[in-house]
């Protein structure tokens, strides 16, 4: 059920008691969690924090638990399956779900008593009503029991019976009818994947609605509700009003910054609005790199060929910066030409046809050296999560991203943004391979790209989110280069390997690209069906039901079935 | 063997061979030191026994039970009770546990963070949590010291 008053019903009811959190591993959950940590420090309640990277650990990670704690937190993970059913629960455990993930499965809704969603409801969730799902079985036993009932002379019986069998064979035609118009209910509800508000958002309200909340919780709801854009997991639409509200915020907690008389010390904190460029990591790198390793330019200037390295040359010139200037790190780059520099470029980019090239984000900055945009964070967090080392498990990333959102653990930042850089020129450099090598073939009604074993840092796109992140940019690329027209609007499947020993590979589904797209994916589905037709050996591991682990040996054969699913 | 060196040199006194005295008093000498530096060791020995204490608390692991002779456990002992006796005698009734806390505490619960996997721990109000590699938890401070102190878990500044 949905939880009203969170704080009533939530927090208060959580703190006296000891709780086990499981966070799933994405950087909108470590801000979520990182928030919800911080409240309850304050508050002196003890938890346990067990990350979680799939729906296997859930599993384990709760029958290890299962009989200590009552009260279990899922962040970013639970809400879009049936929650009793895969964790078997005892009768008294209370499961709280912040997840983004849906649609919210049916039963986690109507469920009353041990699963309470804390989402909002006018997050347009479109649940269908109770009583197009569930109906009660007791009307069947009725009427048997008062069939059995009957014991009094034949020829009454006789009529009754032949009006019983009637009124029996009219309610078991509508029962049938009730059954198919809630499959088709059902179907239609849980076809599509989307994603909601932040999680870090909703428990960034819940800080506010205590009046706990500080510059540090604000920033990391900003940096989860930019995961979600750089991962292009909502729509512009929703991207502008979340910012809107968070402006709001921001400016309650750092108007101090404007007066110059009562003006903070430069070490504190400060967060601040700003209308920047959409170039990633450009701060931290240099101007020319940022250019070349972003998707957005990237992709419009075609810079896989020789012609587009020549356009880039040509759009530097015209902006006015000099190549030996662009070149070199952003911070020594002369101050005259920093200066009105994000508007130069969205003119210049204007005239090339990137009409987006500036985006509204926010930024940080403590200290005279430490000023990050909300993306550049996202990207840092993101590579820390998901280096390939080989010697770390996942939890161990994990902890060093989650460590990484604290301000005192700044070098784990930056060594994060060390390593977002390569990952982005890792992900250019294979776009550029595929493109130019035509390895984007069309199945008919979806694009295809597979990833050889020997092409260089396979290593890095064995994980979701970088494999996710690397597709999408491929699509994005894609549509720009193809002249077919019809091409431009298929969705990709995309696969890797993922682990030579086991002989798997990781398959993950994009949705079409679209100017106006919902972000609606309706590859979870798509894929369960197809391995259930051809019994492929698959893993549904991931909590985002579109990335999921496949057998190479039945690669052709899931493809196959995939193709005629889809078409 | 000193004994027997002054035997040595009660002779030599009485037998008159007055050329050995310097090579008998150095050898005193050279005795002395030898027993000088022995003494030193065992107190050395027992100086860390009583960290021991402040450490581990009063059941020491049986890596270090083996490594200590029948004398040192009972030396133990017996530091242990009279400490117990004194803990007992201050702060009223119930006595005050004065191991715990060595650095003055900045808060009543720390958030702690597992290194090793460890298994059950038990918390005050008789349930257990488990204690997994990597899993973070938020207990009471008192609870958790001995383990930081064994680095099972580490304490995490944020």
């Amino acid at each position: 059920m949905f939880v009203s008053d969170f704080r009533k019903e939530f927090y208060e009811v959580v703190q006296s008691q000891r709780v086990l959190l499981f966070v799933a591993s994405d950087v909108d959950a470590l801000c979520a969690c990182k928030i919800l940590q911080a409240l309850f420090q304050c508050d002196h309640v003890q938890y346990t924090l067990v990350p979680v990277s799939g729906w296997q650990e859930l599993e384990t990670a709760f029958l290890e638990h299962k009989e200590q704690f009552h009260y279990f937190i899922l962040i970013n993970c639970g809400a879009n399956v049936d929650l009793l059913d895969i964790l078997q629960p005892d009768e008294d455990a209370i499961f709280f779900v912040c997840d983004t993930h849906r649609p919210v499965n049916v039963v986690n809704v109507y469920n009353d008593a041990q699963i309470k969603l804390l989402i909002k409801q006018d997050d347009d969730l479109e649940v269908p009503a109770y009583d197009d799902i569930f109906r009660d079985e007791e009307e069947d036993e009725e009427h048997s029991g008062s069939e059995s009932d009957n014991g009094s002379e034949p020829s009454e019986k006789r009529t009754r019976l032949e009006e019983e069998i009637v009124a029996r064979t009219m309610k078991r035609r509508q029962r049938r009818e009730w059954e198919a118009q809630r499959r088709d209910i059902l179907f239609d509800y849980e076809q599509y994947e989307y994603h909601g508000t932040s999680s870090a958002m909703v428990m960034f309200d819940l800080a506010w609605m205590m009046s706990k909340d500080l510059n540090d919780m604000l920033w990391w709801a900003i940096v989860g509700l930019t995961d979600q854009w750089v991962q292009d997991k909502i729509t512009q639409m929703k991207y502008v009003t979340d910012v809107g509200v968070l402006q709001r915020h921001v400016s309650r907690h750092n108007h101090r910054n404007e007066d110059e008389e009562n003006a903070l010390s430069v070490d504190c904190t400060r967060i601040s609005f700003e209308y920047d460029l959409r170039l990633a990591l450009y701060q931290h790198w240099s101007l020319h790199d940022s250019l070349c390793n972003t998707c957005y330019t990237a992709a419009r200037f075609k810079l896989w060929s020789v012609h587009g390295q020549k356009r880039l040359q040509e759009f530097l010139a015209d902006v006015g910066l000099p190549l030996k200037q662009v070149k070199q790190k952003f911070q020594s780059m002369d101050i005259s030409l920093k200066e009105n520099l994000r508007e130069m470029i969205e003119e210049s980019a204007n005239k090339f046809g990137m009409k987006d090239m500036r985006v509204q984000t926010f930024s940080i900055h403590f200290g005279f050296k430490h000023r990050f945009l909300a993306s550049d964070v996202v990207f840092a967090t993101m590579s820390l999560m998901e280096s390939p080392k080989k010697d770390s498990s996942g939890t161990d990333n994990f902890i060093q991203a989650l460590d990484s959102l604290s301000r005192s653990n700044l070098d784990k930042l930056y060594h994060g943004l060390e390593l977002a850089k390569k990952q982005l020129q890792a992900t250019q450099q294979t776009i550029a391979s595929c493109l130019c090598t035509n390895l984007v073939i069309s199945q008919g009604p979806f694009l295809y790209c597979s990833l050889m074993e020997g092409t260089p840092d396979i290593a890095l796109f064995s994980k979701p989110a970088s494999l996710t992140l690397l597709s999408r940019y491929l699509l994005k690329s894609f549509v720009f280069s193809t002249k077919n027209r019809r091409c431009k609007l298929l969705p990709l499947v995309m696969a890797a390997p993922l682990s030579v020993e086991q002989g798997t590979v990781t398959v993950v589904g994009i949705p079409p690209e679209t100017d106006s797209s919902d972000r609606k994916n309706f590859f979870g589905r798509a894929f369960e069906k197809a391995a259930e037709s051809t019994n492929s050996r698959t893993l549904h591991n991931h909590f985002d039901l579109s990335v999921i682990e496949l057998k190479a040996e039945d690669r052709s054969k899931f493809l196959d079935a995939l193709v005629s699913l889809l078409s | 063997m000193i004994y027997e060196n002054k035997i040595k040199r009660n002779e030599v006194k009485s037998g008159g061979q007055s050329d050995l005295i310097p090579t008998i008093k150095f050898r005193h000498c050279s005795l002395l030191r030898n027993r000088r530096c022995a003494v030193a060791y065992l107190y050395d020995r027992l100086l860390r026994i009583r960290a021991l204490r402040w450490e581990y608390g009063s059941v020491l692991p049986n890596a270090l039970r083996f490594h200590m002779s029948a004398e040192e456990m009972e030396w133990f002992n017996r530091y242990k009770k009279s400490l117990a006796t004194y803990m007992r005698s201050l702060g009223g009734d119930e006595g005050l546990d004065i191991t715990q806390d060595m650095k003055p505490p900045k808060s009543l619960y720390i958030e702690v963070r597992c290194l090793k996997d460890y298994g059950e721990f038990e918390v005050d109000d008789g349930t257990s949590v488990l204690l997994k590699k990597n899993s973070q938890h938020f207990l009471p401070r008192w609870k958790c010291e001995q383990l930081v102190r064994q680095g099972i878990l580490e304490h995490v500044l944020s």
